[in-house]
Parts: structure tokens; sequence; C-alpha cells
């Protein structure tokens, strides 16, 4: 087995396939430099990506500590919240700081003022009512499915007040009539939960994490 | 074996096209000789245009397979009236030999996406004998599930799936 990148791109490519079958843990971890004795602390410092990959994965990434000593520089000294025992740090490329937990965020910025960020999920909201299933980054698509919720509420109650309220919301107001003429028969029965979020490759450009959502 | 069948549950093929089963051969796409068909990724319609290369594990030549391409997501997978559209079939595949030894009844057909992403999936059936299977009269509306209860399929043997959108003109990777 050559060397670790390619049994990489194997475990992503071959995954329906079995490839775990082609080449066993033993060779692999032959062919590795010996692996590190010391443990990486629990805030770890592996890229955020390799996190996202889907858990079938994790047997092949577990011998990737083979790579943590390239980036053993200890923690900034010059962090005021290192020694508080609750704060953990990943450290980011963009100087962003990323906490280990989420209390009391309740609303999903994306990086964008409170203007485009509306614009954003309307305009992601129309589309995925009219293609049904649409490829965004992993945090748009779980920002969106309250939205994508709200409207097919709105087409359930089927008033005209709520048609008007949806028609503000989509920008485009055929998708509304057609939302509005066929969610009774769809989602009659169905309580909550009209979205499904599948976890996909990440984009080539940036390595955005991406998924597909689609409409249940 | 339900490490197979997590990616197909999760895009509902197993719900919507098929019922739950459990794989007992691989089955192996190929398109343009580079490009493997992975659960759930996606191909250009550039790569899909012909055939691909279908090879099939099994104990022997003598048991024969039917292989069937459909479009779940047909015309739109907002509003899929045209579920499903029969894109290929080929059936009295001998085992262990690929998808150009068998007897092609339903030619194959270049996916044509008008809106949305679609899903393209395969699916591999075991036949009971040789040339038990009858082709279907038209291509939409087909239903795999009834498809198999008339001609005793059963449930399949194995099964993939990959997903394509339209190619537009601004379109990056």
């Amino acid at each position: 087995m050559a060397s670790f990148s390619s049994g990489f791109c194997c475990a992503i490519t071959g995954t329906s396939n079995g490839s775990n079958s082609r080449w066993s843990m033993a060779s692999l971890r032959s062919a590795l430099p010996p692996s590190v004795p010391l443990r990486p602390p629990p805030s770890s410092r592996f890229p955020r990506m390799a996190v996202a990959f889907q858990p079938k994965h994790k047997l092949a990434l577990r011998s990737y500590t083979g790579l943590a000593p390239l980036q053993s520089l200890p923690f900034p000294i010059a962090s005021p919240e290192f020694s508080s025992f609750s704060h953990c740090f990943k450290i980011i490329d963009n100087g962003g700081r990323v906490f280990a937990m989420r209390h009391g965020r309740r609303v999903p910025k994306l990086n964008r003022p409170p203007d485009q960020r509306r614009a954003l999920l309307r305009s992601l909201t129309t589309q995925l009512l009219k293609h049904g299933r649409i490829k965004t980054t992993r945090a748009r698509a779980s920002a969106m499915r309250k939205y994508v919720d709200k409207m097919i509420t709105l087409a359930k109650d089927g008033s005209l007040h709520k048609r008007r309220q949806a028609l503000g919301f989509i920008y485009e107001k055929q998708i509304v009539h057609a939302l509005f003429a066929e969610v009774p028969d769809r989602y009659g029965e169905r309580n909550g939960g009209y979205t499904r979020i599948i976890r996909t490759l990440p984009r080539r450009g940036d390595n955005a994490p991406m998924a597909y959502i689609e409409l249940v | 074996m339900s490490r197979f069948m997590e990616p197909l549950i999760v895009g509902r093929v197993v719900g919507e096209v098929v019922d739950i089963f459990t794989p007992s051969l691989r089955m192996n796409v190929i398109y343009n000789s580079t490009k493997e068909v992975a659960n759930g990724h996606e191909l250009m319609p550039s790569v899909i245009i012909s055939k691909p290369r279908v090879e099939i594990d099994g104990e022997d030549m003598r048991t024969a397979y039917t292989l069937i391409m459909t479009d779940p997501d047909a015309p739109s997978p907002s509003d899929p009236y045209l579920r499903e559209h029969l894109h290929w079939m080929v059936t009295d595949i001998p085992g262990t030999t690929d998808a150009s030894f068998g007897k092609e009844t339903v030619g194959y057909e270049t996916p044509k996406q008008v809106v949305g992403i679609h899903r393209y999936v395969f699916l591999l059936f075991k036949q009971s004998g040789r040339q038990t299977v009858r082709t279907p009269a038209t291509r939409d509306h087909f239903n795999t599930r009834r498809f198999s209860e008339e001609n005793g399929l059963g449930l399949p043997v194995a099964a993939v799936y990959f997903n394509a959108q339209r190619e537009t003109a601004s379109r990056r990777r």
C-alpha cells in the first residue's frame, strides 16, 4: 500500500463496495510511521473537515494521528481563557473562535448581516420549493429547515391571509400558488419535518462541507 | 451488511423504489472506465452520456441476473408524477460477468435532467430462469416493485445510486 493519502481517497470513493476488505489494518499500520505515544488533547487540533466525514470513515481516520506532530505547537500563550476549565479552542486559520458547545446560540448568522441573511434564506427556500432537492453547504441547509417548514405550514392552513404571508416571503408567486395547491395532499398527514438533509462530499474549491436538502 | 444499506436508506432508495433487502452480491458500475458510481455521489451529465460498464460478482455463470436503471425523480424531484422513468434494462446476465453479456431489452437512454437534482438507481435482480422477464411497454410510470412481482424477481440482490443535475453554462465544479 503506497502512502496514506491514496488509501484515504480509496476510503471515500469505494465506500459502498466494502473497500475495507481490500486492504487490512495490519498492512496499513506497518506502512505508516510509528504512531505518536502522546494522545492529542480533547480539544483536538485535527482540521475540522476530518470530523465532518461520515462515521464509517472513522476506522481509516484513526490512523491519521501520524500527522499530529506537525501541528504540535503549544496553545497560544496569550489566550486569556486557556486556564479556564470549560472552554476548549479549535485553531481555525481565519481567526474565528469555535467552541465545542452551542450554549445560548439561537440564530445561525451565516456570516452575513441581517438583511442579506434574510434574503439568502428566502432565496434558498424558493429554490428548494421549486426544484425539490438542492445542494448547499451544511450550515445553510440546517438554517433553512425552519423557513421551509414555516412555508409548508402556511400552505397547509390555506387561507387568504396565509397565502399573502407566503407571497411576501417567497420570491416567485407561481411557486406559492403551486405550493398551496399540492401541499394538502402531499403533507396532509405528516406533522412537521418536511425536509431531509443528506450530508455529502466537501466542495472542491474551499472544502466546505456540503449537503443535499430535499423535501420529504 | 448494514454498511451497504445505510446510504440507500438515507437516500430513500429503499423506501421509494424497493423494500429493504440484504445485498448478497457486489456490483460495480463504472462510467468512462474511470468514474465509479458510489452511493449518493454526484456525476456530471457529460460523463453519463453512454452506457456504463457494470460488473457483477456471482457464484457461477449459470444464474441469470437482470439489471434495471431507473430515475425515481422524473420529471422533477419536487413533483415526481412520472415516477419512475426507466432508463436501461438488461436481462439474462450470466453471473461473474458484466452487463455486455446480457440481452439489452430496453436500450440505454441518456439521462436528461430538466429540473432539480435527480437520483439514478441501478438495481440487480436474480432471475429464476433464463428468458423469464418480460419487457415493459413504456418507460414512464415504471414501478420496480410491481415489475419484480410480475416477473418473479423478488427483492434485489444489489443496488447503487448516484445524483445528477443539469449542467448550466455558469456551473463550476
